[in-house]
């Protein structure tokens, strides 16, 4: 009786895990069958994208118009901060999405992955300000701009006013020195920086190192960089900066342990002038406070013979695998982002502007704070242009060593940053 | 009976299929990456030899994260199994509102440390944190807890310790609970004192308690990943990771595979070597007493 | 014992009252207040508000992530407990020399950090198609949690007695009959302890998770969460309700399953 019983029970775990596996299975084939029969002949694209927020948000929105326009499916993944390393470990296994966005590295990272557009109807529309940063030695482009970051320093206009600060006639680190006194003498954070989360050191280091290396055509340093050399007592000066600005007092006490969000809520709420990052933190902190007075001015030069610059870079650009599957479509998806009025809605929602000539994006003050500094001239972000792949990482924990003032931390940055350069660098 | 065995035997299979293709085959892979100087994406790379291992030797930020990580290991099992011990004889008196007090002390255990990070971060963030609002309160300067690597790494092994210091505390009430109530007679007709009741009597009783809680808190302590992640992300600096985060960041961030292959590997050994010391250690122990 | 004055417990029960209550107190004010509202995290929402739960379902798609989350934890649990007790017979049974060997190798896979073989999995579940499949997920989650299913089963099984077997395999019961009929229903205990310890550990996962579940659509609530956080946008308020709204379930779920939970605990400990 009691071996009956036990049966039964073994019988009912037995068929209980069976069944279940079979649900997940037919589960997983009915969603398959729905994709299929709901369109047709219609495939799916798998799009992949670092943005998140309203961005991700407005690219989602155009995946689903473009979906009940064609009778394609497009698998929309937005995984956020991990996006980077989910897309290393895919280009290991040489797996890519059918569609990604390259945040700032089509060309040196993912060039090699990448189907070239150049012959494509709208690769004449590419504005200029983005054309030579997605441009490979050989002329070749492997994305569609959809939007433009163009950034300088953002900041809070109502502090600067307050602390008498004339922000056109901040053109070298001097007069951003002698901005951030006055800030600080009205009680008020000049820079606020969150460096727990590392990246926005590096964002420092993006905005400065231009101005020391590159900017100044008559001292240029591209060349050396390029073929190699690296001239360590130029990051010396640049490490020099935000060492003098620490001891100086300009960073927020936090500066080690703040994160993004703190930067934004403190700009935002009129306790900082300055911050490192693009137009997009600007929407971020309407978000915290509709009424803050933000806006930017260009980055400050290194000596007084050179120019402020402003800093260009992919923001939401998109490329197509060069080894999809589903290469017609996935083409006809880019396309599809390609056009104008689709196009505007998506800088719109970025607060940036539109990647190409033939569409113009409304962004309100963002807008004209570009209009103002249009003849401004721009650079690729430091890294990504002049640095081997990888130094991202050395930037930001060096710099994170100079923020709690470590002995020495400006020498070994220097001394760190060389000797990785020379490792990573290949010809 | 031989037959019945090589029958049994087949009971392994399915085990062993997946442990070969999820575990040994990767890991294989990995020891065999170590030696290499793979950026962890693209599809060459060259053979490096030994010098990811003789690297290690001199890198200052892998040995801050071993030290880290005997920290995070030792510390929190020491903690754990203190605070534990004390919670349960607490918690083994009778009195009104100790069932919700056990309850409120092990609910931390369900919660993922990705959640319990980020709820953490909210205590110890420099604006608006938690903490200095309550200094605030007492007139005090407000704190910037996270900036001090070795202040960050406390900090850690304090949150990881209070969160998990319930599983130590039910192993110890159970191990109580298991004491029959003869042994105290005995000791009382003895004349024994409390403090010596203690020493003598409860704690070489809970030994297979210690050496069970001591186990867990070792591998989870030497294992610590999602809390550093959320809380200081290894930060500032390098002060505050792990081995495991190491291994993380080295990979990733620094595009280091093949270093980050290698500190894996000792990572591994660190952690199969030093918990089995430990374990043959208390298991020699118990046998003693 | 004697009767002892108890008031010196009330500040210990204060101390480890607000230590234990804070958390889940500043959690649950910080998802009530709207994204402006930066007042003392102390401090109760001067006017509460529903919306953070609102994004936390609509854009962070938590209820889909609870979903997820429940059906892989229950499939990948009933993996374990079937292959888990399954590997354990022998181990507890067959007294060789290989014995050892086996065991040591299964508490061996015990420390293995995933993180340095994670490449290469990742790149056998591409291969395999499993990415962003629920059994990708769960043969991870099932290979990962095996070891510690079977050293807790093989301990178990050990101290029932062998007289067992050996009187069914006298009745004619072949191995596998003795496993099902006369092993399995003894297990009940140690069964509750695997599947309590197992479930948590399956629920809370968010490194294999991240690497094989990548489409938004197929996101469980530890990455729903994470996305939610480690956005850079400034919603901390929505990312704690869903942080809420993801342990509510589990916490539910234990204060009414407590007495199983603690002796599952205990069980797997004190073996």
């Amino acid at each position: 009786m009691k071996a009956k019983k036990l049966l039964s029970a073994a019988l009912a775990v037995g068929m209980t895990v069976s069944l279940a596996a079979c649900g997940g299975g037919t589960e997983d084939s009915a969603k398959d069958g729905a994709k299929d029969s709901g369109s047709g002949d219609g495939k799916t694209i798998v799009f992949s994208t670092n943005v998140v927020g309203g961005k991700a948000d407005a690219l989602e929105a155009a995946c689903k118009a473009f979906e009940e326009e064609t009778g394609n499916v497009v698998d929309f993944q937005a995984p956020g901060s991990d996006y980077e390393e989910l897309m290393k470990t895919k280009m290991a296994s040489n797996q890519l999405p059918d569609l990604f966005t390259t945040h700032g590295w089509s060309v040196a990272r993912y060039s090699d992955y990448l189907m070239p557009v150049n012959d494509q109807e709208w690769a004449a529309d590419i504005d200029d300000q983005i054309k030579g940063v997605i441009t490979n030695a050989d002329g070749d482009m492997f994305v569609l701009p959809v939007d433009i970051d163009i950034a300088g320093l953002i900041c809070n206009m109502d502090v600067l006013k307050d602390a008498e600060v004339d922000v056109d006639a901040i053109k070298t680190w001097d007069d951003f020195a002698a901005a951030c006194d006055k800030v600080a003498a009205k009680g008020k954070n000049p820079i606020h920086m969150g460096g727990k989360d590392s990246w926005p050191i590096g964002q420092f280091f993006d905005w400065a190192a231009p101005s020391f290396y590159v900017t100044d055509d008559a001292n240029s340093k591209a060349e050396d960089l390029k073929g190699g050399k690296f001239d360590t007592a130029t990051w010396e000066s640049v490490a020099g900066l935000l060492d003098g600005w620490v001891k100086a007092g300009y960073l927020n006490e936090d500066c080690l342990t703040a994160d993004y969000n703190s930067d934004i809520e403190s700009l935002a709420s009129g306790n900082t002038a300055f911050c490192f990052y693009g137009n997009s933190a600007i929407m971020d902190a309407k978000g915290v406070n509709p009424d803050a007075n933000l806006g930017m001015i260009p980055v400050p030069s290194a000596s007084a013979g050179d120019e402020p610059s402003l800093i260009a870079g992919e923001d939401i650009a998109v490329g197509v695998w060069k080894d999809t599957e589903v290469k017609e479509e996935a083409v006809e998806l880019l396309n599809y982002l390609a056009k104008p009025d689709v196009m505007k809605t998506i800088a719109e929602a970025a607060g940036s502007k539109a990647g190409l000539k033939t569409a113009e994006a409304e962004i309100g003050d963002i807008g004209e704070y570009l209009k103002k500094y249009e003849t401004v001239e721009t650079y690729p972000y430091f890294d990504r242009e002049y640095l081997p792949s990888g130094m991202w990482d050395v930037m930001c924990t060096t710099g994170a060593d100079i923020l709690s003032q470590k002995d020495g931390a400006v020498i070994s940055a220097a001394k760190v940053m060389e000797q990785n350069f020379n490792d990573k660098y290949m010809p | 009976m031989k037959k019945r065995n090589r029958v049994m035997n087949l009971f392994y299979i399915p085990a062993l299929i997946l442990f070969s293709i999820f575990v040994i085959y990767p890991l294989c892979k990995g020891i065999a990456l170590s030696f290499t100087n793979w950026n962890g994406y693209s599809q060459t790379y060259k053979m490096v030899g030994l010098s990811n291992y003789t690297r290690m030797l001199t890198d200052k930020n892998v040995i801050r994260a071993f030290i880290n990580t005997l920290i995070y290991g030792g510390m929190s099992t020491l903690l754990q199994n203190v605070l534990g011990l004390a919670l349960a004889l607490f918690l083994n008196q009778k009195f009104k509102g100790r069932a919700v007090t056990r309850t409120l002390v092990y609910l931390p255990v369900m919660i993922a440390p990705l959640i319990m990070g980020y709820v953490m971060y909210f205590f110890f963030s420099f604006n608006n944190g938690a903490l200095n609002d309550l200094l605030a309160v007492f007139g005090k300067e407000a704190v910037d807890w996270l900036s001090d690597g070795k202040t960050a790494v406390a900090i850690l092994t304090i949150v990881n310790s209070l969160q998990f210091v319930g599983i130590s505390m039910v192993i110890y009430l159970a191990g109580l609970q298991g004491i029959a109530d003869m042994y105290y007679e005995a000791a009382d007709i003895d004349g024994a004192t409390p403090l010596k009741k203690f020493r003598y009597v409860m704690l070489p009783l809970l030994q297979p308690a210690v050496t069970s809680s001591v186990t867990i808190n070792l591998i989870g302590g030497l294992k610590l990943f999602d809390i550093i992640m959320a809380l200081t992300s290894g930060g500032p600096g390098y002060d505050s990771h792990s081995l495991s985060t190491l291994v993380h960041r080295t990979y990733f961030a620094s595009e280091n595979a093949g270093y980050a292959s290698a500190i894996g590997i000792i990572t591994f050994l660190l952690i199969a070597v030093f918990s089995n010391l430990i374990v043959q250690y208390l298991k020699k122990k118990e046998v003693e007493m | 014992m004697k009767k002892k004055n108890g008031i010196w417990r009330i500040p210990v029960l204060i101390v480890i009252f607000c230590v234990y209550f804070s958390p889940f107190y500043i959690l649950t004010v910080i998802s009530f207040k709207s994204a402006t509202d930066l007042s003392s995290r102390w401090e109760f929402p001067a006017a509460p508000t529903l919306d953070n739960f609102r994004t936390a379902i609509e854009q962070g798609g938590i209820l889909k992530a609870l979903f997820h989350s429940f059906v892989i934890m229950v499939i990948a649990v009933l993996l374990i407990v079937v292959v888990g007790s399954l590997a354990a017979y022998p181990l507890a049974r067959n007294k060789s020399k290989w014995n050892k060997v086996i065991k040591a190798f299964v508490m061996g896979i015990m420390m293995v950090p995933p993180l340095s073989i994670l490449v290469s999995l990742y790149s056998i579940i591409v291969d395999m198609g499993g990415v962003n499949q629920y059994w990708g997920i769960i043969i991870i989650l099932l290979t990962f949690e095996l070891p510690q299913a079977i050293f807790l089963y093989s301990n178990f099984i050990s101290s029932i007695p062998t007289a067992l077997d050996e009187a069914a395999a006298l009745d004619g019961c072949g191995p596998v009959r003795t496993f099902f009929l006369i092993i399995f229903p003894q297990l009940k205990s140690v069964t509750a302890s695997v599947v309590i310890l197992a479930g948590i550990h399956c629920w809370n996962d968010y490194q294999f998770s991240l690497y094989v579940l990548q489409s938004s659509e197929m996101s469980t609530v530890t990455l729903a969460i994470s996305s939610f956080f480690s956005q850079t946008t400034s919603n901390l308020n929505a990312a704690s309700a869903a942080a809420l709204l993801a342990i509510l379930p589990v916490v539910v779920c234990f204060l009414c399953l407590q007495k199983y939970f603690i002796k599952g605990m205990v069980d797997s400990a004190v073996k």
